[in-house]
């Protein structure tokens, strides 16, 4: 099934980028795990004629000669889902976007290169309500494109909170997220 | 001591977001019911600990799974429900459930007798005393049945010349299509013949069970789930696919088989296929090749039903959908119909059944489609009587917008 861009992700991020993108002429599919979405935002990128696939997730993804050329979804099976581009507004770790384990962060769709602190002592601060770095840990990118092997993947751009530096405990979240997202747009509709 | 901390119905991952309450069509209508956290996870706390603390008013739950779709942590919130009402509910299914849940029993009675049945059930002094005694709703326009079952039909008009087909593929018809509306199941021969499939019926094909399941006659339900999954897999030894119809024939044969009745599916679920995937994927990798007929215009509406949400197919059926010139395709909102099966026609859950279903049937006024577009049998039921406006099965749907003689041509190539 091939669409102009896949967006993986329907929180903020996601549904700003693919609303934007669908009302631009561009067709979109939303992947959207659970219920991270407000209403509203669904309806706008419905009634745009966009296509989301909700309560389904992505799994994996088919990387050739760094592009992204198709991810696949727990509930199509061996259909792919094929984009010239794609973003992915997978959020941090409550949505799955990263993954912390005992002693590494990762993102688990693509393997793409995540910062974050080796020392995991240092990950939290012991004062609760002190800034948490391991909120800014996340994605890392080169020109708007995340990095696999320190090599940007040309199709790929991440936005939201699974990027670095963008934590939803920060003040002005909503804002960043958001610009991170009108951002992408802007570089999909330029190429 | 616990050897997993993660049990197959995933309950521990509950993180008390409460988006599942959010989504449940019952809890905001119907104050009687705890939702889908209190009567899943959260009671299963409980449960776990003693059966006493079973609550009756899990009965309300209508097994949308709308609850499960939301779920960021992948709960099976329905199933959860569903199991606790099987092992803790003691209570024997009652005269009216038993009838409206034995679909693949009362169908060969209702048939024989179709004229009859379908004039009395329309008679309002029969619906009134239907109501009074067993409590069956007097407001529900009941499904009618066909004097001739899709069945019969089918042995005597089609069965000799499927062998022709150089493909094939078995159909599991569903109790709907066979006593109902066997019209839907002649489309379906018809579209499959005309892409150059020979359809051929599963081995005395049971009920999928999730009428019985809903009412407790669970026992009754295992027994066909096993006739069925070994008819399954003989069609599949014999190189033949599964292809579904209903949306929820589906759901509970790749889902609730294991899950519930705890029949093993695992190596039959690959071969099961819902005709709009099956077709979907057919056509855009172009094993078949449609014709469609010059000319044909529609606007139609497109009502996703619970179960395909949580199937999340329901994009095969829109990408199908729109592959038609001349289709103009709205996409409503997600939104349950009320009817959820047999829920709809009990007296105690039709006023909650109307109110679920109301911000749909506005919808549907506001758009004003030729018709709606719609995978399941009940929500037609529903929708129909509700709104007024007709509701189509994309498969027939096909049926009409397709040149099947030219396709038929065009793949016997």
């Amino acid at each position: 099934m091939k669409f102009d861009v896949v967006i993986i992700g329907g929180g903020l991020a996601g549904m700003t980028a693919a609303t934007e993108l669908q009302s631009s002429g561009l067709r979109c599919a939303v992947v959207a795990e659970g219920l991270s979405l407000h209403n509203a935002s669904r309806s706008g990128f419905k009634a745009a004629g966009g296509t989301l696939l909700q309560g389904d997730r992505v799994i994996s993804g088919r990387i050739e000669n760094g592009r992204l050329t198709g991810v696949f979804t727990e509930k199509l099976g061996d259909t792919v889902l094929e984009a010239d581009n794609f973003i992915l507004a997978s959020g941090k770790y409550f949505s799955r976007g990263l993954v912390a384990d005992m002693d590494k962060v990762y993102e688990p769709l693509f393997g793409l290169d995540v910062q974050y602190e080796p020392d995991r002592s240092k990950w939290f601060d012991r004062s609760f309500a002190a800034d948490q770095p391991f909120l800014d840990f996340g994605v890392k990118t080169e020109g708007l494109l995340a990095l696999k092997d320190g090599v940007p993947v040309a199709n790929l751009y991440p936005v939201g909170e699974v990027l670095a530096g963008i934590s939803s405990a920060s003040g002005d979240a909503t804002v960043q997220i958001r610009n991170s997202a009108l951002a992408a747009v802007k570089a999909i509709r330029r190429n | 001591m616990q050897e997993k901390n993660i049990s197959a119905n995933n309950f521990e991952q509950c993180q008390k977001c409460s988006l599942c309450e959010t989504v449940c069509p019952v809890m905001a209508n119907n104050p009687e019911y705890g939702g889908p956290k209190r009567s899943g996870p959260d009671g299963e706390r409980y449960r776990l600990k003693n059966g006493i603390f079973y609550d009756d008013s899990l009965k309300y739950c209508l097994n949308c799974k709308r609850c499960e779709v939301a779920c960021p942590s992948g709960v099976r919130i329905a199933d959860l429900i569903q199991q606790a009402r099987i092992d803790f509910n003691r209570r024997p299914p009652k005269l009216r459930d038993m009838m409206l849940a034995s679909t693949d029993q009362m169908g060969p009675v209702a048939s024989a007798f179709a004229p009859i049945v379908n004039f009395s059930l329309g008679l309002a002094p029969v619906k009134g005393l239907l109501d009074v005694t067993i409590g069956l709703d007097h407001r529900r326009t009941l499904p009618k049945y066909s004097s001739e079952t899709f069945v019969r039909w089918f042995n005597k008009h089609a069965a000799a010349s499927q062998d022709s087909f150089r493909k094939h593929v078995s159909y599991y018809h569903g109790c709907y299509a066979n006593y109902n509306y066997p019209q839907l199941a002649k489309d379906f021969v018809a579209v499959m013949n005309a892409f150059g499939y020979g359809v051929h019926l599963i081995e005395r094909e049971r009920c999928c069970g999730v009428a019985k399941i809903a009412n407790g006659m669970i026992e009754a339900a295992t027994r066909d789930a096993k006739i069925n999954m070994a008819a399954f897999r003989k069609s599949i030894s014999a190189g033949r696919d599964i292809i579904t119809v209903s949306t929820t024939c589906t759901m509970t044969l790749l889902e609730e088989y294991p899950e519930l009745l705890k029949v093993d599916n695992g190596d039959v679920k690959a071969h099961i296929n819902l005709v709009e995937q099956f077709l979907y994927k057919a056509i855009a990798s172009g094993e078949v090749k449609p014709v469609w007929k010059e000319g044909w215009k529609a606007r139609a509406a497109y009502h996703c039903p619970c179960h395909q949400e949580r199937l999340g197919l329901g994009i095969f059926t829109t990408e199908l959908l729109k592959m038609i010139p001349g289709m103009e395709l709205i996409e409503l909102e997600s939104n349950c119909c009320g009817i959820a099966g047999t829920y709809g026609f009990k007296k105690e859950n039709f006023k909650v059944s109307q109110m679920i279903g109301r911000p749909l049937f506005d919808e549907i006024a506001a758009v004003a489609p030729e018709f709606v577009a719609c995978e399941c049998e009940t929500c037609k039921w529903q929708i129909e009587m509700s709104t007024g406006v007709a509701v189509k099965n994309p498969v027939s749907i096909l049926a009409d917008a397709l040149d099947l003689q030219k396709t038929s041509e065009l793949n016997s190539l």
